[in-house]
């Protein structure tokens, strides 16, 4: 990767400094990409399929990662059975719980202690789309829990009541996932439970979670032990100190982690779709050089006499080169922004993928950032300097006598 | 094939740009093949006919529930049932995650009657011996060679599930017919059992074996009835079916997976398009020749079309020639992560597929400017250039 900055860096550089310093006027480049309207238009639209596809794929990626990413709030932290890695495989004993609940680190708020002892179990849902169950993660919570979430609002209806078999559900997983809609009523761990309120998780990891009342939920299960515990603390400097109390106290043998760095290794999720997108991106991007270096061939091949006529007008050879290579640069990123534009219909389209270490489905949507687009339109870029290269060193290695001529 | 001659001298016209148009198409078929393998390697999986008589039983609220081991027992007595296994996968890593391959906590004396179809070649007495040892296990010969095992080994496996480390002594290696069926390994229930307090009794799946596949049905039908109304309700699915589960938790990867191809193909079609019309708009004068000689339309469109076929034939062939390379190199890499993947490899259906699409593709792209081409008045053909 280094190796192939050090190479494109100061050929970039050249080259602006020989658009700035030459006068081959970059209108006689554009203009000449309009003198072939359809082998412009198909180049650019097979380069902006190209870019489209890679940024498509990458915005899944980042739609996942936004949803862990988001989850965590610095001055928290989770506290885990040691090598559990998730809640879902995590056990926390009651008594541990009591002593965690007494610990003086944790912040209080007007109406109690911020530390909420949780359970996660996992139920398989009706998907929407008729396409069979998918498992979808059910939370039980304690009141101190939803507060201690702040990104998560409550859009309709009400919060649960604490000891009822009440359940409230994210908004985005109404869509996708049957037997949701306020009032409706689920059955799981032989109680029936009745949705009373929906919640909005700002594209966080809760937008993929049921919540109950933890208490009710261990009942159901008939559970003794709880999955984790949610802790605030004053800030996250305090995280390691009460890390470290934990540690030190030989009757709990807990593992405790920021809360954000817990759901940052969760987008290791995402991990398939990256390699998907690297090993798609890898591939196409050989093609679509092979396809504009065709193009831009063919683009000096005819234009044999033209070249003859700049040099004999005493454009020389290295500006010629400049010239050409700006040239095949205009006709990727026109493709470029082509397939930015066809990529953005994707923003915001929700789907959802699973989370293998949870064995639960994960509800985001394609993310479609600003970075992601300029890297599209670099990447389109890259495939302008790979692919016109050759062909603009070959237009200015034409004879002159030769070009003259005519070919 | 009197023009043979004639359309590989134009397909040879400019052999750069041929070189070129076959090299994009390539990769970009290459592409296709290797998405399309993935699928059609996945859907394999879901559709195994050695598990034809196998049913898996689950709790009925998702796969995480345990069910009581006891439920066990009057499965067995079923009269079509033939063996019944309890069985829990354990999620063992072996020293790094990335060293990922499938491990069960099963009861070892069903092990070889329930997947009579996967461990096939095995000795009596290793297999004996790892009945008696309660540490041991079974595992299947690509796997212990992967990693240098010997019988006598001993190997130490983490779970990530349970908070529990067995440190296991491989007592017997068995062979299959096919290699993604060795990468397994099987060890005692007990040790689980005796290890996790709260895994005492319980079990995640039950694997049963009924003696006759039509009976299949009529088997899932009863067990489920059978604990309907039990505190652990069943959810009984044939393997088959069972396997489709996990499948379809990547259901939206399918559906990218297709949208993707779906591209591909549409730019390639282009790239075909575009070159092609690059090599008819030069033989402009070349074609009004012809026309006055007497050749007429439908030849000339023949010839055109040869080209555009040929070309994009080529670029097919090459292209799965680079996806049956490059699929040797996806194997080692994706099947870490992806344990479905460690038996991929490109199939001759998805290579036909692959065949018919870059066909279609050079009939399509060449169709329109072969047609221009040859509709244009001889007068204008001959006068341009």
């Amino acid at each position: 990767m280094a190796l192939l900055y050090a190479i494109l860096v100061p050929y970039l550089a050249w080259l602006t400094w020989a658009a700035l310093r030459y006068p081959v006027p970059l209108s006689y480049n554009w203009r000449s990409l309009w003198q072939r309207k359809v082998s412009t238009c198909s180049t650019a639209g097979a380069i902006g399929v190209v870019v489209a596809i890679f940024v498509v794929v990458l915005s899944l990626d980042q739609g996942l990662s936004r949803a862990f990413v988001s989850s965590g709030r610095g001055d928290q932290a989770i506290v885990i059975r040691p090598n559990s890695r998730v809640e879902l495989s995590s056990t926390i004993e009651r008594d541990k719980m009591r002593i965690l609940k007494t610990s003086p680190l944790v912040v209080e708020d007007a109406t109690g202690p911020l530390i909420s002892s949780e359970c996660v179990v996992v139920r398989s849902l009706e998907k929407a789309d008729g396409d069979g169950t998918a498992n979808v993660s059910v939370r039980g919570l304690e009141p101190a829990g939803i507060r201690m979430r702040d990104q998560v609002r409550l859009v309709q209806g009400r919060w649960i009541t604490p000891g009822l078999n009440e359940m409230v559900v994210p908004r985005r997983m109404q869509g996708r996932f049957m037997g949701l809609g306020l009032g409706k009523k689920q059955t799981f761990g032989g109680r029936s439970w009745e949705v009373v309120g929906v919640f909005d998780g700002a594209g966080s990891a809760f937008d993929s979670e049921i919540w109950v009342d933890v208490v009710a939920l261990m009942q159901a299960y008939r559970r003794t032990m709880f999955s984790s515990a949610l802790v605030r603390l004053r800030s996250a400097e305090q995280v390691p100190g009460f890390a470290q109390m934990v540690d030190q106290d030989k009757r709990l043998k807990l593992e405790v982690r920021a809360e954000p760095d817990y759901y940052a290794d969760q987008t290791e999720a995402g991990q398939p779709i990256r390699i998907l997108g690297n090993l798609i991106t890898v591939i196409l991007t050989v093609g679509a050089i092979f396809a504009a270096m065709n193009t831009m061939y063919a683009s000096v091949a005819s234009r044999t006499q033209e070249i003859g006529t700049l040099r004999a007008l005493g454009f020389r050879q290295h500006e010629l080169m400049a010239s050409f290579q700006w040239e095949a640069l205009m006709l990727c990123g026109l493709g470029g922004v082509v397939g930015v534009i066809l990529s953005l219909g994707f923003n915001g389209i929700q789907t959802g993928a699973t989370n293998f270490q949870t064995f639960s489905d994960v509800s985001f949507a394609f993310l479609i950032t600003p970075a992601l687009m300029a890297k599209g339109l670099a990447f389109s870029l890259f495939m302008g300097l790979a692919g016109g290269g050759l062909p603009a060193w070959r237009a200015s290695r034409i004879p002159l006598t030769e070009a003259m001529k005519g070919g | 094939m009197r023009f043979l001659h004639l359309i590989l001298r134009s397909f040879l016209r400019s052999k750069r740009r041929t070189v070129l148009t076959i090299l994009s198409i390539a990769v970009s078929v290459a592409l296709v093949a290797i998405l399309q393998s993935v699928l059609a390697t996945l859907d394999g999986f879901a559709n195994n006919p050695d598990a034809s008589n196998r049913i898996v039983v689950r709790h009925k609220v998702s796969i995480t529930n345990m069910l009581p081991m006891r439920y066990e027992e009057w499965i067995r007595q079923q009269p079509e049932v033939d063996t019944v296994m309890g069985l829990q996968w354990f999620q063992g890593v072996y020293i790094d995650r990335r060293n990922f391959f499938p491990n069960f906590a099963s009861e070892a004396e069903y092990v070889t009657a329930i997947f009579k179809e996967e461990i096939v070649d095995y000795s009596d007495t290793q297999y004996r011996d790892f009945l008696r040892d309660r540490n041991g296990c079974i595992v299947g010969r690509a796997l212990a060679d992967k990693f240098g095992w010997k019988v006598g080994d001993v190997i130490a496996l983490q779970s990530e599930i349970f908070p529990l480390t067995v440190r296991l002594t491989v007592r017997c290696i068995f062979k299959s017919k096919r290699p993604s069926d060795e990468m397994g390994l099987h060890f005692h229930y007990k040790l689980l059992e005796e290890g996790v307090f709260y895994m005492k009794g319980r079990t995640g799946n039950f694997f049963v074996r009924v003696r006759h596949p039509d009976d299949v049905p009529k088997i899932i039908e009863r067990i489920d009835r059978h604990f309907r109304d039990a505190v652990e309700p069943t959810l009984s699915e044939t393997e088959n079916a069972f396997q489709l589960e996990f499948l379809k938790m990547m259901g939206n990867y399918t559906a990218i997976i297709q949208m993707i191809t779906g591209a591909v193909l549409v730019a390639i079609l282009i790239v075909t398009a575009n070159t092609m019309a690059m090599a008819i708009r030069e033989r402009t004068t070349e074609i009004a020749v012809f026309r006055a000689m007497g050749f007429r339309t439908g030849q000339l469109l023949f010839l055109l079309m040869g080209e555009g076929i040929l070309l994009s034939v080529l670029g097919g062939l090459f292209g799965l020639g680079l996806a049956w390379v490059m699929a040797g190199a996806i194997r080692n890499v994706a099947g870490t992560f992806l344990p479905y993947l460690q038996n991929f490899s490109i199939d001759p259906g998805t290579m036909a597929l692959c065949f018919q699409a870059t066909l279609g593709v050079g009939l399509l792209s060449t169709f329109i400017p072969a047609y221009r081409a040859t509709r244009r008045p001889i007068v204008d053909g001959l006068r341009s250039l």
